[in-house]
């Protein structure tokens, strides 16, 4: 009797089902992801894009390897285009406006908030549940699996875009973000290993073209290992 | 029943003195709380009554109206006895009755009052005698005698009333009228420890807040609960707790979790005996316009939500702990980037001129020295230069300020680091620096 309680479901039901998905295929997300506006990152995630509704954590060699940059496209149409708010949790250093403006974020659309310790996690997580946040960035190098967890349950609940950062020595441990990117510097490229994703495994490191503040086209006019020999500063050059 | 009589019968029987005036104090702040469904309370010695009829609509129909008032009187900490008629009169027996099934039809309002007993109407008992001597023993026995007659028997009062509760007559009420200023006190039953444990109270307070400014058609930027300790050898001053907000608002939900927040960090001196909530200066805030296809996309719910987590994050991080930031048009790094209170109605105006060279994501609070080998600066090995120099210079008119960034004179190079860090780096009379990531 309680066999017929089930209803029957064929194979193909399933496998359409957005969290089921074969191992050889990279598996289809629920809501269509924000593109990154990196062409090979976005072939390589799930829903062709960031994923909303999923906790990403990003795993930087160093700071200033241009993790940032990675992110600055995405939340850039998030805040100009789509006249989303952006929401900054424990920056590590004070983010900078001019350069912010410069990559196209609305600064009148960002809201920053120095937390220490658990309370940035408890910061993401009311930012979370706000309606008009499209992103939250956060750097958590201290969080436990416990408030990860929780974390990727918000994010699972909300539509907005959940960053975190957190030290490279982390890819060891496991995690629940369903998503999770190593990032190193790879001369002007950006190195991404896909440590984690929904569906196959990628193996290949990528190499991404971030902007940088420098491009060999426009080279200098003096060669810059040349410096300044005496204390004195650097005469200015008509480059 | 007399208490001697109650007492033999039941010896463990509690007895209180009824206390008129917290009575009073109580109603009066149910009456506050009323305002959220209708601006026509009428203060009754034994209760209250509103006249609902024009909220029907907004509130999704009688039947739901009904039963979110008594839901509410519930959380206000009161086991109301309710009923919903077509008159006043008739509510108000039938309500102390103990009928609470509501009552929309004038037409099915008598058969309704002609079961209720006669206790309901509050007659004098020497009335109330002479009516059993006719063999009136219900209310509807009073109801099919004429009028005229019982008039001259118990007085006109009595048959004016009669007309009234079954619409008849018209029955006037006088309005009551909200104060002009919000302070209303809730004594604890037992004494409080925790800051923490007053959730539950400042909730009440809250909830007959919004129900005056609502009536009002007001909200407040600012609300004070005060935390009046026991009274004892050592009398301490009363603890404040000042709610601020970003706007005008009279939604409960935002300034309850605002309240929970700064509860849990207060430390509370001594036991709490009572709480009281003041609010002086309501701001006119109008109400909310529903938009016929459902929820409005964007613009002013959006606003109010990012209001409400701005608040969150102040009330438990610090005011200055949440800011956004502004471009200022100024030449030196460190002062063309500021951190400024968060502005939710307007884009803020001002574009700056971009700057000439590159800037980096994040900049560095106070510049790092770099170290210097070979005339090369070092960090995890030599540096490349790759862009640069970009010269920035001059600021003699804050030098002698403190926290200022005085005069500078820098060379600023992009760097790369042997461990493929962008760096943001200077070099000044003084060495190498770094000031920035280009993370």
């Amino acid at each position: 009797m309680s066999r017929s309680a089930v209803p029957a479901v064929s194979l193909a039901a399933v496998l359409d089902r957005a969290d089921v998905w074969r191992g050889a295929a990279l598996a289809g997300a629920p809501l269509p992801g924000v593109p990154s506006g990196f062409a090979e990152l976005d072939a390589e995630l799930p829903g062709g894009g960031w994923p909303r509704g999923g906790l990403v954590e990003l795993l930087p060699a160093r700071t200033g390897v241009g993790e940032l940059s990675l992110l600055l496209p995405a939340l850039a149409r998030l805040s100009a285009d789509e006249l989303a708010w952006l929401v900054c949790v424990a920056p590590p250093y004070p983010l900078y406006a001019p350069a912010l403006q410069a990559g196209g974020v609305a600064l009148a659309r960002l809201l920053l908030a120095s937390a220490p310790g658990r309370d940035a996690a408890w910061a993401c997580l009311r930012a979370l549940e706000a309606d008009g946040v499209g992103a939250v960035v956060a750097w958590l190098p201290e969080v436990t699996p416990t408030l990860l967890r929780r974390l990727q349950l918000a994010a699972e609940a909300s539509r907005t875009l959940l960053f975190v950062f957190r030290p490279a020595a982390c890819a060891r441990e496991s995690s629940p973000a369903p998503l999770r990117l190593a990032l190193d510097g790879e001369g002007e490229r950006l190195a991404v290993r896909v440590l984690k994703r929904r569906g196959g495994a990628c193996s290949a490191p990528l190499s991404i073209a971030v902007s940088r503040p420098f491009s060999p086209r426009r080279a200098l006019a003096r060669p810059a290992s040349a410096a300044p020999a005496a204390r004195s500063p650097a005469q200015p050059t008509a480059a | 029943m007399r208490l001697a009589a109650a007492w033999a019968l039941l010896p463990e029987l509690a007895v209180r003195e009824r206390a008129a005036a917290a009575e009073r104090v109580a109603l009066l702040r149910l009456a506050c709380w009323a305002g959220a469904f209708t601006s026509e309370v009428c203060l009754r010695p034994q209760g209250l009554l509103l006249e609902v009829a024009a909220s029907l609509r907004l509130f999704g129909g009688a039947a739901r109206l009904f039963d979110a008032i008594r839901a509410g009187c519930v959380e206000q900490g009161f086991s109301p006895q309710a009923a919903l008629a077509p008159t006043p009169l008739a509510a108000e027996w039938l309500a102390a009755a103990g009928d609470d099934r509501p009552c929309l039809d004038p037409a099915e309002l008598r058969q309704r009052l002609n079961v209720l007993p006669l206790s309901v109407l509050d007659l004098p008992s020497a009335d109330l005698s002479r009516l059993e001597g006719f063999g009136v023993r219900t209310l509807g026995d009073a109801l099919r005698l004429p009028r005229a007659g019982l008039a001259r028997r118990l007085g006109a009062a009595f048959a004016v009333d009669l007309s009234r509760a079954l619409g008849e007559r018209h029955d006037p009420r006088e309005r009551f009228s909200f104060p002009e200023r919000f302070a209303e006190r809730i004594e604890l039953p037992a004494r409080v420890d925790s800051a923490s444990a007053l959730g539950f109270v400042g909730r009440r307070l809250i909830g007959a807040l919004c129900g005056w400014l609502a009536a009002r058609c007001a909200g407040v930027g600012e609300c004070v609960f005060e935390l009046q300790h026991e009274r004892g050898a050592s009398e301490r001053p009363p603890t404040r707790i000042v709610l601020g907000f970003s706007g005008a608002t009279r939604d409960p939900e935002r300034i309850g979790r605002v309240l929970l927040e700064r509860l849990q960090r207060v430390e509370l001196p001594a036991a709490v005996e009572s709480v009281w909530l003041c609010a002086d200066m309501p701001e006119p805030l109008g109400g909310r316009e529903g938009s016929l296809f459902g929820r409005a996309v964007g613009g002013a719910a959006d606003a109010s939500s990012l209001a409400a987590l701005v608040e969150r994050l102040q009330a438990r991080l610090g005011r200055e702990s949440v800011y956004a930031l502004a471009c200022v048009a100024e030449h030196r790094p460190e002062n063309a980037s500021q951190p400024v209170p968060p502005v939710l109605t307007s884009a803020r105006g001002g574009v700056s001129a971009p700057p000439g060279g590159p800037r980096p994501v994040c900049l560095l609070p106070l510049p790092q020295t770099l170290s210097e080998a070979d005339g090369r600066p070092q960090r995890g090995g030599p540096l490349q230069l790759l862009a640069g120099p970009e010269r920035i210079e001059s600021g003699w008119w804050d030098a002698a300020e403190p926290g200022a960034a005085g005069d500078v004179r820098r060379d600023y190079f992009v760097a790369l680091s042997p461990r493929a860090e962008w760096l943001w780096i200077f070099r000044c009379e003084a060495g190498w620096f770094l000031h920035g990531f280009f993370a």
